[in-house]
């Protein structure tokens, strides 16, 4: 069972304005049966000063639905239709003490069904104040006006929430990548006036070249955390100061580069970087590496340059 | 927290093929396996014999109760999905040279999400129509069988309307066919009598929580001789066919909830119909416009689904839980997607109805008071959000000179 606040249960138990006003002179439809909810907004408005003197529902959907058709008709009661017409559907959300984010499309349908009354007020027919552009969604019947008004007016950064509020994406889900694009559109506008965009990042475009030092070090600070996490690190570590030991006393010796999986890469100093020397002390340090860890050790040698 | 004090929850459960309030014989005979015998079922020495023997008697438990020759076809499982998903992924693995599957649109997510996903890794998966009814043609299955199918998967009773499925001649004709078969039965163990060695079914999920066992443990039984594939791997529990140390406390309960399952049987197949019948009288008899969805003729005896049109099944929910009523729905509102269940959708349920269905499942602790309460309320219930509703015009003043009006039928798409 959804999470509603204690107003929005209170709406929907208790709907206030939940009846059919016969001489109202402006109606706004919204919604549908295939798509779940529908919502009736009627209204009588004093046509000499712009008054709404009165504002009931009807609605077919969710508690959710019901709440915020209620919570609208107090909202605007009283109102001139200028100022009713400013009333954004986050308003309808505030008033109902919050909606879960799923249900966010209940108050953008109240939104609606207000500016179609308002339309409808006008003389607009229903087919011309419900034209909503390009068609995205065919699933629930959603177009790109209201994608994009849904956008603007609520700052959605993210198809899921565009889904929240607009129920475009929420069946088969082929308009999503379309949705994703609206949304950019929406955005560069939005940044144009003002609104930064949370939480995107804009490609960074590199300035100045890392330096080659530098990008050695993070190439070595890689291989030396997965050298380190090696389940055989510590063994072969141990092993390798054996061996040292051994070693210094020929004024040679050996340090750990790297591990990778069974492969140790190791340098050599001194005299066992040289000629024979060097073929006996890899086949020398392969083979402890080997008994010592239990493992097929591939040793890779290389030389430290001296000087 | 003192056991002692805690009480059953109050108020009338009627979504008992959501999950069922655990039997207190159940959950008496889990609490030694929690606190006293906290063994290893594989160990050799004292604390692992006795956790063994409970193991092995459970399973004999189960296989008695869903009449499985031998106890050494029950695999215990933590869920009925895993069961779900262990059956399928063993049926392709098994015989790497098929790649199909036979399966109905009318599955639990278990089933249809996990086909969705070998689909789109190659698998053909082939769904059979199911009528308005939800009923389906066991011919449509014969004829889709051919030398590539790996599986037929057949639910043995729907969850939501609670249809019973000819699965026991289903399974005959796969067999006849060299075709494997499995059932997912979640919703018709401790429903319906089931005795497995005389079909021909391979494999058969259930899960402990439909049947007064708690939630996190499940059953695949896989007959002998069964080409099995575990879906995990690991240790050698259950003979090597799922890996991981044996959940005892919750197969422990399972067992004893198999064997009440099994006394209580003729208690669902007479007073429960009963009620759930009296159920479905009331509501036909005092609301208007609503009808029963499914196969009346075959279908479990706990469950009832009905379709109230020209209101939406969350905001019926909502009221009928303001009430202490439990029930659910398959509307789009009282879930997480947008869309009514896949059910309903594929029995063809037209939207102003299937938006509006409301499922009541009883259960053995289901009172005669509580269907009675639940008739007292629900008509009024139905009334109200009715006359929200703009679909409903019964004793409501029109408005004239409009250009668009509500209908019920329409094909209008429109969010």
């Amino acid at each position: 069972m959804w999470d509603y606040s204690d107003k929005v249960k209170d709406h929907f138990l208790h709907p206030r304005n939940a009846r059919v006003i016969e001489d109202a002179n402006a109606v706004g439809d919204v919604g549908s049966i295939i798509c779940g909810d529908a919502l009736r907004l009627m209204l009588k408005i004093d046509p000499k000063t712009d008054l709404i003197e009165d504002a009931a529902f009807q609605t077919y959907g969710c508690g959710s639905a019901i709440a915020s058709s209620s919570a609208l008709t107090e909202m605007i009661k009283g109102k001139t239709l200028q100022e009713a017409s400013k009333i954004t559907n986050q308003q309808i959300v505030d008033y109902l003490g919050g909606l879960p984010p799923e249900k966010m499309h209940c108050s953008v349908m109240g939104r609606e069904a207000l500016d179609a009354a308002i339309a409808n007020y006008h003389g607009q027919s229903y087919s011309q104040s419900h034209d909503d552009g390009e068609l995205i969604c065919h699933c629930f019947g959603v177009g790109i006006n209201k994608i994009k008004k849904a956008i603007w007016e609520n700052h959605l950064t993210t198809v899921e929430e565009v889904t929240n509020y607009t129920k475009a994406g929420g069946g088969c889900g082929s308009c999503r990548m379309r949705i994703e694009e609206i949304i950019d559109e929406v955005w560069e506008d939005l940044e144009k006036c003002g609104v930064p965009r949370p939480g995107h990042v804009p490609t960074p475009i590199p300035m100045k070249m890392v330096s080659a030092q530098k990008a050695q070090e993070a190439v070595a600070a890689v291989s030396a955390e997965e050298t380190q996490s090696s389940p055989i690190y510590k063994e072969v570590v141990k092993l390798l100061e054996e061996i040292n030991t051994g070693l210094k006393m020929d004024g040679a010796g050996v340090d750990l580069s790297a591990i990778k999986g069974a492969q140790v890469s190791v340098i050599l100093t001194g005299a066992a970087s040289r000629g024979m020397m060097k073929d006996m002390t890899v086949n020398f340090i392969q083979k402890k590496l080997s008994e010592g860890t239990g493992r097929q050790i591939e040793l890779n040698a290389t030389v430290r340059a001296e000087g | 927290m003192n056991t002692a004090e805690l009480k059953p929850q109050e108020g009338i459960y009627l979504d008992n093929n959501a999950t069922t309030a655990i039997d207190p014989q159940v959950a008496e005979a889990m609490l030694p396996y929690l606190y006293t015998y906290f063994g290893n079922a594989s160990s050799q020495h004292n604390f692992g014999v006795p956790v063994e023997k409970a193991i092995a008697r459970a399973r004999e438990q189960v296989a008695a109760f869903i009449g499985a020759e031998h106890p050494d076809e029950i695999i215990f499982t933590s869920c009925a999905t895993e069961s779900d998903n262990t059956a399928l992924w063993s049926a392709l693995w098994a015989q790497k040279d098929k790649d199909e599957i036979i399966t109905t649109p009318v599955e639990h997510p278990a089933i249809m999400q996990t086909c969705d996903f070998l689909s789109s890794r190659g698998v053909k998966v082939h769904y059979l129509k199911v009528d308005d009814k939800g009923r389906l043609d066991p011919e449509e299955m014969v004829r889709l069988i051919n030398e590539k199918t790996a599986l037929c998967s057949v639910m043995w009773a729907n969850n939501e309307t609670g249809d019973v499925y000819p699965v026991p001649e289903l399974a005959a004709l796969a067999h006849e066919r060299g075709v494997m078969f499995h059932t997912d039965a979640v919703q018709a163990v401790a429903k319906l009598p089931i005795n497995l060695k005389e079909t021909a079914i391979d494999m058969l999920s259930f899960s402990g929580h439909k049947i007064h066992a708690p939630k996190g443990i499940g059953v695949l039984y896989v007959r002998r001789g069964t080409r099995f594939v575990p879906f995990m791997k690991g240790g050698h529990q259950e003979r090597g066919r799922r890996a991981g140390t044996e959940n005892v406390p919750y197969i422990v309960g399972l067992g004893v909830a198999c064997e009440l399952a099994q006394q209580r049987l003729s208690d669902i197949e007479g007073r429960v119909r009963a009620l759930r019948d009296k159920l479905q009288q009331g509501i036909l008899a005092r609301i208007p416009e609503c009808f029963v969805t499914g196969d009346t003729e075959h279908r479990t005896d706990n469950t009832l689904n009905v379709a109230f049109k020209f209101v939406e099944g969350e905001a019926i929910l909502l009221y009928l839980n303001e009430y202490g009523i439990a029930a659910s729905s398959g509307s789009a509102c009282s879930s997480e997607s947008l869309e009514p269940s896949h059910v309903m959708k594929a029995m063809g349920v037209p939207f102003s109805a299937a938006h509006g269905t409301i499922r009541f499942s009883l259960s053995r602790f289901t009172t005669e008071q509580e269907v009675d309460k639940t008739l007292e309320v629900l008509p009024g219930i139905i009334k109200t959000l009715r006359e929200l509703s703009p679909f409903w015009k019964e004793g409501k003043p029109a408005i004239s000179g409009l250009d668009h009006d509500f209908d019920a039928d329409s094909t209008e798409v429109r969010a």
